[in-house]
C-alpha cells in the first residue's frame, strides 16, 4: 500500500471510463428532440395558450429541455453518482428562495393595491 | 537532487517549478502558504482601518461634539468599519489565510489544485482593498448608508456618497467576490479530489471540514450580493429602477441619473437578497472559527474531540440550515408577517446543532489532560463569549421580542459578540498556534496572555453595556443622543464608559500585532512540532515546511485526527501518519 | 446509493474525475446561483408592481412580409444556440477518441454559432432600443422595470457566451495546434464543453421564463 511507484490518483487514472462512446447519431437524436420541444413552446405562443395551461407547460417543456443538456450534453447521466447528486442538491436551495420571494413580492403587490 | 525530485511531476499534468526571483517569490508567487501570508497581512492591515473606524465611531459617541466629527464622517465611518470587519478582514483572513495555509498541508497535499488561481485570488483581494479605500478619494467620499447598503437610502442625495462612493463600494465588492470564488473554487476542489492516501473525509480534522464548508456556503450565497450589487449599481448608473419605489424628498420624485422619475421598483427586494448572502456570510465566519477551536481545545487538551462525528454532522446541518434562516434580519422591515414565523421557527431551529458543537466542546475538556497554553486561553475565552453572544441571538431570533429590541444597541451588542469578541479570539488562538509553523519561532506568552485578557475582559465591559443600552431603547446608527428625552442621563455616562473600554480594548489589539512582528524576528526558536499535535502539517521533514511541503513522498493516513492520550502509545499522540503496526499495543485508532 | 456512499467515503479523490472538471463543475453550481438570482428577483419584481408587465410575444415580433410575426428572431437565436450545442457535444465526443482535426472543426463551428448569437442579440437590441424606444427607465408597454430586466438578463448572458466564445476559440487553436497531445487526453474540450452547455442551459430558462411567460 505504501509503494509509491504503484500509486495512480483516482482523479487521473480512474478506474472506469465514463462511457463516453456513443456514435454521433445518439447527439444529433438528442439535438433534434431538443429542436422539437423549442418548436413547441414556441407554439405555446404562436396559438396564444393563456393562463394555467400555458405556464405550466412552459415549465415543463424548460425542465425537460435542461434535463435533456445536462443529462445527456453535459454528460451527466454517465457520471458518478456522487457528482449527480452534488450538482442536482444545491439548487434545491434556489427553490427555497423562489417560494419566499414570490410570497413576499405578491404581499407588497397586495400591499400596493390597497394603498392606491 | 531533492529539487529535481521535486520538480517531476508529481501528479500527472502537474509540475512545481520553484521561484527563482524576488518577485516570483514574494508577490507572483503560486505557492500556497506564501499565498496565506499574503491574505493574512494584508487583511490584517486592513483590519487596523476597521479598528481606527470604530475608535472615531466610539469618541463621537462618548463625548459628541468634542472632536469635531461631522455626521458624513461617522456615517461613512459605520459603512467602512462594517463592510472591512465582515468582508475584508474576517472572510479574508479565515478563509484566504488560514483555507490557504492549512488546506493542502492538513490534508497531505503538495499544494493547492490550481496554484496559478490562487495567485490570481490574491491580487484580487488586493485590488479589492485598493478600490476599497479608493472610495476615499471620489467626489463625495465613501458611502454613508451603513454596510447593508439598503435602497432607497443609499442612493438619496443627503447619504454621504450617494453618487460615486456607493459605485465604488459595489465594485471593490465585485471584485472580492471574484477574487473569493477563485479562492473558493481552489478549496473546494483540493478538499475533494487531491487528499493524501488513507486521508478519507472523516479523518479531516475538523478544521478542514469547517473551511470547505463555508466555502460552500460562500460558493452558493455569494452570487446573491453579486447580483443586488449589479442591480443597484443599474440603478445609480443606468435609471433603472429595480430597488427605488416611487419616492418623494422634499416634495420632489426622486429622479435618476437621466432626470426621469423612479417608479415600482421594491427596496425589501434588496433586503432580501442582501441577507440571502448576508446571513450565510455570518456561517462562512463562524464554521472557520468553530473548526480552530476545535483544533486547539482537542491538541491543548491532549484529548480526542468528543463525538468527532457527530461534529461534522452539526456541521452539515448548519451549512443547510444556514441558508433557510435569512429574513430574521427584517422582521421588522414591512415583509409579509405569515414569514417572520418561518423564519424565527428555522432561526430556533439552527441553534440546535450550534449547541451539539458546544456541549461537544465542553465535553472534550471534561477531565481532559488541560494545558493551559495561550491557544487554550483564547480556545476557552471563545467558548464563553460564544455562548453568551448565542443567547443574545434567541432573544433576537424570536418575532415578539425582536420588534422591540430591532435596531437598537441590543443588536449592535449581539452581533459584535458573535462576530466580533468570538472570531478575534479564535483568530488569536489560531495564529498562536499556527505561528511556529509558518515562522519556525513561538509567540510571546506573556504578551499574549495580557492581550486575551484585555480582549477577553475589555469585551465584555463594551458589549454588556451595549445590551443594557439597547433595553433601554437607545437605537443604533444615531449620531447623536442629545435633547434626547428617553435617553436618560445614566445612559450617556453609559455611552462614555463604552467609549474609555472601547479604547483600551482596540489599543490593546495593536499589542497582538507588535507580539507577531516581534516574535517574527526575536521569538523563541522551536523544534518541529512544538505542541505534540498529531495533525499532518506538523509532521512535515522541515518546519516551516518548503515549497512543495514534503520532499520526497505525500504521507500516508493511517488513523483519526485526533488520537491524543492513546493508552499504551509510547508518547501520549500518534500522529496521522503513524502506521497502525508501528503502535502495537495502542492500536486504538479513532475513525 | 452503494456507490454513493464508496465515493464519498473515499481516500484521495471523491468524484475521480480530472481536478479541471471539478472545478468546473462547483463552478457552474455557483453560477447557477447568479442566474437563479436574477431569475427569481425578475419574478418578485414581476409580482411586485402594479404596472402591467408587458407582452412579450408583440415587443420582440419581427416584422416580415407584412405581418408581425411574434418571437421569430428569438426562435432563430434559439435554435442556433442549441445547434451550437449540439456541435460542442459532437466535437467533445471527437476529442475522446482522440481525433484532433475534427474536435478542432467542430469547437469552431460551435464558435460560429455562438457568434452568429451574440451578433443577432446585437441586432435585437438595437431594435428594441432604437425602434422600440425600450429604455432602462421605461417603455410605451407598461412597466419600467421590464427593460432593466431584459438589458441586465440577457446582458449577462450574452457577456457568458462572448466569454465562451473567446474561451474556446482559444481551446480550438490550441487543439489544433497539438498542445494538448498526450498530456491532458483533450480533458480540456470536455471542460469547455461543460462551459457551454451551461450558457445554452440558461438560455432555456431565460427563453422559457422571459420570453414566453
Amino acid at each position: 500500500m505504501n509503494d509509491d511507484t504503484n500509486f495512480k490518483h483516482p482523479s487521473f487514472y480512474p478506474k472506469a471510463e465514463p462511457d463516453n462512446s456513443h456514435p454521433i447519431s445518439f447527439y444529433l437524436i438528442a439535438w433534434l428532440v431538443l429542436f422539437i420541444l423549442s418548436a413547441l413552446s414556441y407554439y405555446i405562443d404562436y396559438v396564444n395558450l393563456e393562463g394555467m395551461v400555458r405556464w405550466v407547460l412552459i415549465t415543463i417543456l424548460a425542465l425537460l429541455k435542461a434535463g435533456l443538456i445536462v443529462s445527456v450534453f453535459m454528460h451527466l447521466a454517465w457520471e458518478r453518482v456522487a457528482l449527480i447528486y452534488t450538482i442536482l442538491l444545491p439548487p434545491i436551495l434556489l427553490i427555497v428562495m423562489l417560494a419566499i420571494f414570490a410570497n413576499d413580492g405578491n404581499a407588497i403587490n397586495v400591499l400596493r393595491y390597497s394603498l392606491s | 537532487m531533492q529539487d529535481a525530485e521535486l520538480n517531476q511531476t508529481f501528479y500527472e499534468g502537474q509540475t512545481i517549478h520553484h521561484p527563482k526571483s524576488w518577485l516570483t517569490k514574494y508577490v507572483f508567487s503560486q505557492d500556497h502558504k506564501t499565498v496565506a501570508i499574503q491574505y493574512f497581512s494584508l487583511s490584517l492591515l486592513t483590519g487596523v482601518v476597521g479598528v481606527i473606524l470604530s475608535m472615531v465611531m466610539r469618541l463621537q459617541l462618548g463625548f459628541p461634539g468634542l472632536f469635531d466629527i461631522s455626521p458624513d464622517t461617522y456615517y461613512q465611518s459605520i459603512t467602512m468599519h462594517g463592510m472591512i470587519m465582515v468582508i475584508y478582514l474576517l472572510t479574508a483572513i479565515l478563509l484566504g489565510g488560514f483555507g490557504n495555509f492549512l488546506i493542502p498541508l492538513m490534508l497531505g497535499a503538495r499544494d493547492m489544485a490550481f496554484p496559478f488561481v490562487n495567485m490570481m485570488s490574491v491580487h484580487f483581494y488586493a485590488l479589492s482593498v485598493i478600490l476599497l479605500f479608493a472610495s476615499y478619494l471620489v467626489p463625495g467620499g465613501p458611502t454613508g448608508a451603513g454596510w447593508t447598503l439598503y435602497p432607497p437610502q443609499v442612493l438619496l442625495p443627503g447619504t454621504p456618497g450617494y453618487d460615486w462612493g456607493i459605485v465604488m463600494m459595489i465594485l471593490s465588492v465585485a471584485v472580492f467576490i471574484i477574487a473569493f470564488t477563485m479562492g473558493g473554487l481552489n478549496y473546494v476542489t483540493t478538499v475533494l479530489q487531491s487528499r493524501a492516501r488513507g486521508m478519507t473525509l472523516m479523518r479531516m480534522p475538523l478544521v478542514i471540514w469547517c473551511i470547505f464548508l463555508a466555502t460552500v456556503i460562500g460558493l452558493l450565497a455569494f452570487p446573491a450580493l453579486l447580483v443586488a450589487g449589479i442591480m443597484l449599481l443599474l440603478d445609480r448608473l443606468i435609471g433603472s429602477s429595480f430597488f427605488m419605489p416611487d419616492i418623494f424628498q422634499f416634495g420632489q420624485h426622486v429622479t435618476n441619473v437621466f432626470g426621469t422619475e423612479y417608479e415600482g421598483g421594491s427596496p425589501l427586494l434588496f433586503q432580501h437578497l442582501f441577507w440571502f448572502f448576508g446571513h450565510p456570510e455570518v456561517y462562512i465566519v463562524a464554521l472557520p472559527m468553530f473548526g480552530i477551536v476545535s483544533e486547539l481545545i482537542s491538541c491543548h487538551a491532549r484529548k480526542n474531540i468528543f463525538g468527532y462525528k457527530m461534529m461534522v454532522w452539526a456541521l452539515i446541518a448548519i451549512t443547510a440550515v444556514s441558508f433557510i434562516v435569512w429574513a430574521h434580519h427584517m422582521f421588522v422591515a414591512g415583509m409579509n408577517p405569515v414569514l417572520g414565523f418561518f423564519f424565527a421557527t428555522t432561526t430556533l431551529i439552527i441553534a440546535i446543532p450550534t449547541a451539539i458543537k458546544v456541549y461537544n466542546w465542553v465535553l472534550t475538556l471534561w477531565k481532559a489532560d488541560i494545558h493551559m497554553t495561550v491557544p487554550m486561553y483564547y480556545a476557552v475565552g471563545f467558548i464563553f463569549t460564544f455562548i453568551i453572544g448565542g443567547l443574545g441571538g434567541l432573544f433576537l431570533g424570536n418575532v415578539s421580542v425582536d420588534v422591540e429590541l430591532s435596531d437598537t444597541y441590543f443588536v449592535v451588542g449581539h452581533f459584535h459578540v458573535v462576530m466580533g469578541i468570538s472570531p478575534i479570539l479564535a483568530l488569536c488562538g489560531g495564529v498562536h498556534h499556527w505561528f511556529p509553523l509558518i515562522t519556525g519561532r513561538t509567540m510571546n506568552n506573556f504578551l499574549g496572555k495580557i492581550h486575551f485578557w484585555g480582549t477577553f475582559a475589555g469585551a465584555y465591559l463594551i458589549y454588556i453595556p451595549m445590551h443594557y443600552l439597547g433595553l433601554g431603547g437607545v437605537l443604533r446608527r444615531y449620531y447623536d443622543f442629545k435633547g434626547l428625552a428617553y435617553v436618560s442621563d445614566s445612559l450617556h455616562d453609559m455611552n462614555v464608559f463604552i467609549t474609555l473600554a472601547s479604547i483600551v480594548v482596540g489599543l490593546i489589539q495593536f499589542l497582538f500585532l507588535f507580539n507577531i512582528v516581534w516574535s517574527y524576528f526575536k521569538g523563541k526558536k522551536v523544534e518541529k512540532n512544538p505542541w505534540k499535535a498529531t495533525t499532518l502539517e506538523w509532521q512535515t521533514t522541515t518546519m516551516p515546511p518548503g515549497h512543495g511541503n514534503w520532499p520526497n513522498k505525500l504521507p500516508t493516513v493511517h488513523r483519526g485526527p485526533y488520537d491524543y492520550s492513546v493508552p499504551g502509545a509510547s508518547e501520549d499522540y500518534i500522529p496521522q501518519n503513524v502506521p497502525l503496526e508501528a503502535e502495537t499495543e495502542g492500536g486504538s485508532s479513532h475513525e | 446509493m452503494n456507490d454513493l456512499v464508496k465515493d464519498w467515503s473515499s481516500d484521495v479523490s471523491t468524484f475521480k474525475i480530472r481536478w479541471s472538471k471539478a472545478m468546473m463543475w462547483i463552478f457552474l453550481i455557483s453560477d447557477t446561483f447568479i442566474f437563479g438570482t436574477f431569475l427569481i428577483s425578475y419574478m418578485a419584481i414581476r409580482l411586485t408592481v402594479v404596472d402591467s408587465w408587458p407582452d412579450t410575444s408583440q415587443v420582440f415580433a419581427l416584422h416580415v412580409g407584412g405581418t408581425d410575426v411574434p418571437l421569430l428572431l428569438i426562435a432563430i437565436m434559439t435554435f442556433i444556440l442549441i445547434s451550437s450545442s449540439g456541435t460542442m457535444a459532437i466535437a467533445v465526443n471527437a476529442a475522446n477518441k482522440k481525433d484532433k482535426r475534427k474536435t478542432g472543426i467542430f469547437m469552431l463551428l460551435t464558435v460560429l454559432g455562438g457568434i452568429a448569437f451574440v451578433s443577432m442579440q446585437a441586432f435585437e437590441w438595437t431594435k428594441l432600443i432604437v425602434d422600440e424606444g425600450i429604455r432602462p427607465w421605461g417603455n410605451d408597454f407598461g412597466a419600467q422595470q421590464f427593460g432593466s430586466f431584459f438589458f441586465m438578463i440577457t446582458g449577462f448572458h450574452g457577456l457568458h457566451v462572448l466569454i465562451g466564445v473567446i474561451y474556446l476559440s482559444i481551446v480550438s487553436k490550441r487543439v489544433l495546434a497539438g498542445r494538448y497531445d498526450g498530456i491532458d487526453d483533450y480533458q480540456i474540450v470536455e471542460v469547455a464543453g461543460l462551459y457551454w452547455h451551461f450558457v445554452d442551459l440558461v438560455w432555456v430558462f431565460i427563453f422559457a421564463f422571459f420570453y414566453l411567460w
